[in-house]
């Protein structure tokens, strides 16, 4: 009896040291700092001014800057367009790497290739692509007797331009989640359905999508995140431009962070992170409405 | 609808899958190989005013002192390296707790985790630059890693997770009763049977770290710990306007490593992806 | 339990030596001075530190900052906000001195300054006192000042039959379609007039300048800020028009040109006016310059009902509160505003120096008598608004004058807009102190 005692006792301290520096770490440095971002919210924190407590100035000052409203009309239209692109775009490129053929294996890796690349590098590839006067986008569209497009330097070009970037560096991500969710699907379905001889479209609204539908909630779910705090390609491709049109709401926060109001980057910061809380009940809603549905 | 018959089908089915197959490669691949012909082009704008091929932007990128390139490289791949070895350590030693020590609040902790890794950069890079400025860790590679491994932590830990389940307990518990500890029978047992998956996780934490982009921008100031990806978003060249001879040489130098190492273990990253995504 | 108890300490050991071994190599560390700008302008640094080296024995790195100056501004915050010990020394552009002054990141120089042989007496009176003291206290020192410059193509304007520059904003316009209609028709593709229009701090300086010269500009009085007047409407959309309406100027205006970009459109020979700093003039005379002998320079034209203004900038060293060698660090600051080296960046890379005796050097007369000019332009500069929030207030012009300027946004709409963020930002950051 002591024995087990000291064995359970010992289970305990185990589990705690070995689970202790993964749960720490984290907490240390994404938790409190995000409980921080919370706090410091509600200070007035700027660089040249003393450092004090304001309450909820910073928070009520959300409400009517026009700065903050462009850049969260933007970000939610930025969701909106993309998201849907991205996963409409990433099942065609999903069902493209399931289908039998000899070219399967070089398609799924290739598909990594704008996957792997960091969007920092990306943001300047595609900055390439769209210049005004000789870059490739223009030439084929000039090729095709069509007048240039200003990509980055109206508000219209400049959203589609990060819309068609960001597709191609996460569409992949999309496709490889989805190809895993397809390959789950019993093979021994689509034969029966073939048998009983319904076309592949048909095959495809009446056995892929609704079996597929679990996945598609996770991807809606990580795309819609990460739409959410899109940075690095906007930072480099339009720094928000033309005329804040493109300004995220990420990288509103962090030009206050770098323009020396911590506080009220803080409050921005807060705010993304509470839509992201929203969105991501929401999803997980939504997925789980479905599957009672069915 | 249209019934068509199953050779009428068939060949459709070819013919979409063509054009599909080939749209999307030219989707995926145009974007790299321009950035490689730029690189190098003696001149940008080549594109219906002649090509001349030349290795100067590649030149000037490594040889030039002051666009210390040569530099950001190394503090990338310290950075990489390290995030990537240490979260795959402790992530290791958490995921072989959480399957093998069952405990109240397992499931909470894991949703923790999990949720965790949904927060969006800027709601703590902020405070993050605070504390790491207190630490007089701005600027240094320390300062990096450790919010890297925090922020790479809950990605290793579902991936390592869903592959230690599946090792069977009694190999483990045989180990035990000889008298190992966990941590011994971690190291011998479990990750020779796990090696795949330790593998993938640490290619996938480093693609991660090496990938980072804003907290590098935000953490560092000079090229003492700036890392690649920054380093290219801030380029300034030698002649004026932007040289994107020489960003593309960059791009491309940093690039081509990490796509050949995806290409040649593309199964592995598939894998870990799946599993950290899917099994979350 | 003694083996439990070592392997917990073995692995933490090993994680915590991960972490902090890097980190800590601290030998005889260099003063940093970090610079930005044009190529030219950090050759003449890197050479200037390098005799600087050689004479006093005190390493010296000159660490190279971005050429954009909002991402050079943000650089800095960052080390300084981390009170890191580097840069020591950095420069600063007029506009950012309030804000590092109020943030207490600046060392005061007035007590360097006694045991040396510089002096504030040998710069200009009036920048010392605007841009370079903060509530009364002397926090950095003019390395070279600037004002913005219209540049010409003598040939092209002498060819056409023009003898003087545009004084009008009109005449301009009409100078350039004449000039690029019957140069199309010899197959030559100009470009009229080139300036800076990207959403950056530059854009802030140009409009200044367009709208100061219709009598408009920006005024801060109490806490309602005031742009959107008529007269500011009429120099917004002038600015618009030149790119959009009668296409002048290239219709990358609002996206890609920054100083650099609008300088080698200029140099390349393929514009005929260009708005810059006095910097691009050397580089325009240069021996492998395209538009050798070919540049004239002249002050901004104006409105019919205002005259001609200047938006001040220019470059002031600053020493870092952080530092921890400033006596060396100074000693740098001394050499870099000698007499010497002031007259060589004004040969070498063009700057109007911040010392006044350099303009009484008889060699200095005989290569840049266009530095006589210029003393016209410094007596109608208006300077940025002195503020610790300046940039904030930048921020909005800039995004909403570029909204207007790419015709993403009407300009009564932008102006309105910038009016009432601007009055959001002087509330936030003016009234407590």
């Amino acid at each position: 009896m002591p024995k087990r005692v000291s064995r359970a006792s010992s289970d305990t301290a185990w589990l705690a040291v070995l689970l202790a520096p993964a749960l720490l770490l984290p907490a240390a440095l994404i938790l409190m700092p995000a409980l921080g971002a919370f706090v410091n919210g509600c200070m007035q924190d700027v660089t040249f001014l003393p450092r004090r407590w304001a309450g909820l100035a910073n928070y009520a000052r959300l409400a009517h800057d026009p700065a903050f409203h462009q850049s969260l009309r933007f970000t939610v239209l930025f969701i909106a367009v993309s998201v849907p692109l991205e996963l409409g775009c990433g099942l065609l490129l999903a069902l493209l790497m399931q289908a039998p053929s000899p070219l399967r294996g070089m398609l799924r890796a290739l598909v990594l290739v704008p996957w792997a690349i960091p969007s920092a590098i990306a943001g300047r590839v595609w900055e390439l692509v769209y210049n005004y006067t000789w870059g490739p986008a223009n030439y084929v569209i000039k090729l095709t007797g069509a007048t240039a497009v200003n990509w980055l330097g109206s508000a219209e070009g400049a959203f589609l331009a990060l819309v068609i970037a960001d597709l191609w560096k996460t569409a992949p991500f999309v496709a490889i989640i989805l190809l895993a969710g397809l390959s789950a699907i019993p093979e021994r379905l689509y034969r029966q359905a073939e048998v009983d001889g319904a076309s592949f479209i048909r095959r495809f609204y009446a056995i892929t999508l609704p079996l597929l539908r679990p996945v598609l909630v996770v991807a809606v779910l990580f795309r819609a995140i990460d739409a959410l705090r899109i940075f690095d390609l906007i930072y480099i491709l339009t720094a928000g431009g033309p005329g804040g049109a493109t300004a995220s709401l990420s990288l509103l926060g962090y030009l206050y962070f770098v323009g020396g109001d911590f506080g009220y980057g803080s409050a921005i910061s807060t705010f993304i992170f509470l839509i992201a809380l929203l969105t991501a009940l929401t999803v997980v809603r939504l997925g789980r409405f479905g599957k009672s549905l069915q | 609808m249209v019934l068509l018959s199953s050779g009428g089908e068939q060949r459709l089915r070819n013919v979409l899958y063509g054009a599909g197959f080939c749209s999307a490669l030219f989707f995926l691949l145009a974007p790299v190989i321009f950035m490689l012909l730029t690189a190098l082009s003696r001149r940008p704008d080549f594109l219906g005013n002649g090509y001349s091929i030349t290795l100067i932007h590649f030149r000037e990128i490594l040889t030039t002192p002051s666009l210390h390139f040569v530099r950001y490289c190394i503090n990338s791949l310290a950075v990489s390296l390290a995030s990537a070895g240490i979260t795959t350590g402790i992530a290791s030693c958490g995921a072989y707790a959480v399957t093998r020590f069952p405990f109240k609040g397992r499931t909470a902790v894991l949703l923790t985790i999990l949720s965790l890794s949904m927060f969006p950069q800027i709601c703590i890079a902020g405070y993050l630059f605070r504390i790491i400025a207190a630490a007089g860790m701005i600027n240094t590679w320390a300062g990096l890693i450790l919010p890297y491994v925090a922020w790479i932590m809950p990605l290793a830990f579902w991936i390592l997770i869903s592959y230690f389940a599946q090792i069977p307990r009694e190999l483990d518990l045989a180990a035990f009763v000889d008298g190992c500890s966990p941590l011994h029978t971690l190291v011998t047992i479990i990750f020779p049977l796990a090696a795949p998956g330790l593998f993938s996780t640490l290619l996938l934490t480093f693609i991660f770290a090496f990938n980072e982009f804003m907290f590098a921008l935000m953490l560092t100031n000079d090229h003492a710990a700036r890392t690649v990806p920054v380093g290219i978003a801030l380029f300034q060249g030698l002649h004026g306007e932007i040289p994107w001879g020489v960003i593309m040489a960059a791009s491309v130098i940093t690039t081509l490593p990490v796509i050949c190492m995806t290409l040649l273990f593309q199964r592995r990253i598939i894998h870990g992806l799946t599993r950290g995504a899917i099994k979350g | 339990m003694n083996r439990f108890v070592s392997q917990c300490l073995l692995l933490f050991i090993c994680s915590a030596a991960g972490f902090f071994v890097p980190g800590c190599s601290k030998k005889e560390t260099p003063v940093v001075f970090a610079v930005g700008g044009a190529p030219a302008e950090i050759d003449f640094w890197q050479t200037t530190v390098k005799t600087f080296e050689e004479r006093s024995g005190i390493a010296v790195e000159v660490l190279r900052q971005p050429t954009d100056t909002d991402q050079r501004r943000q650089n800095l915050v960052t080390a300084l906000r981390a009170s890191r010990p580097t840069p020591d020394l950095f420069l600063m552009d007029v506009a950012w001195i309030a804000q590092f002054a109020a943030s207490g990141w600046l060392e005061p120089l007035a007590p360097f300054l006694e045991n040396s042989p510089l002096s504030r007496n040998d710069f200009f009176e009036p920048v010392i006192r605007t841009a370079a003291t903060y509530n009364g206290t002397l926090l950095a020192l003019p390395v070279y000042v600037d004002a913005g410059l219209l540049y010409y193509r003598k040939d092209l304007l002498e060819t056409y039959g023009f003898s003087n520059p545009p004084e009008l904003w009109d005449e301009l316009v009409a100078m350039a379609h004449t000039i690029i209609d019957r140069e199309s028709r010899k197959g030559n593709e100009l470009t009229g007039f080139v300036w800076q229009g990207a959403q950056y701090e530059g854009l802030v300086c140009t409009f200044l300048e367009f709208a100061g010269s219709n009598g408009g500009g920006l005024v801060l009085s109490g806490s309602s800020p005031i742009v959107a007047t008529e007269r500011n409407r009429q120099a917004l959309a002038f600015m618009h028009d030149v790119v959009h309406r009668e296409k002048i100027s290239p219709v990358n205006t609002g996206i890609d040109m920054k100083e650099e970009e609008v300088r080698r459109a200029f140099q390349r020979g393929s514009a005929i006016f260009e708005r810059n700093w006095p910097y691009a003039y050397t580089l325009h005379e240069a021996e492998d310059s395209p538009v050798k002998g070919k540049t004239g320079i002249a002050a901004l034209p104006r409105f019919r009902e205002g005259t001609s203004v200047s938006t001040l900038g220019g470059w002031h060293i600053g020493l870092s509160r952080f530092s921890r060698h400033k006596t060396r660090a100074f000693s740098l600051i001394v050499r870099l505003l000698s007499f010497e080296v002031q007259k060589a960046s004004a040969l070498e890379v063009g700057w109007n120096p911040g010392r006044i005796d350099v303009y009484r050097d008889p060699t200095i007369m005989e290569h840049l008598p266009h530095l006589l000019t210029l003393r016209d332009v410094f007596a109608h500069a208006v300077s940025r608004p002195n503020v610790p929030w300046y940039s904030y207030l930048s921020n909005v012009l800039q995004r909403r004058l570029n909204a207007a300027l790419t015709g993403s946004m009407p300009v009564d709409e932008a102006l309105n807009k910038c009016e009432e963020e601007l009055r959001v930002i002087v509330e936030q950051y003016s009234m407590r102190k």
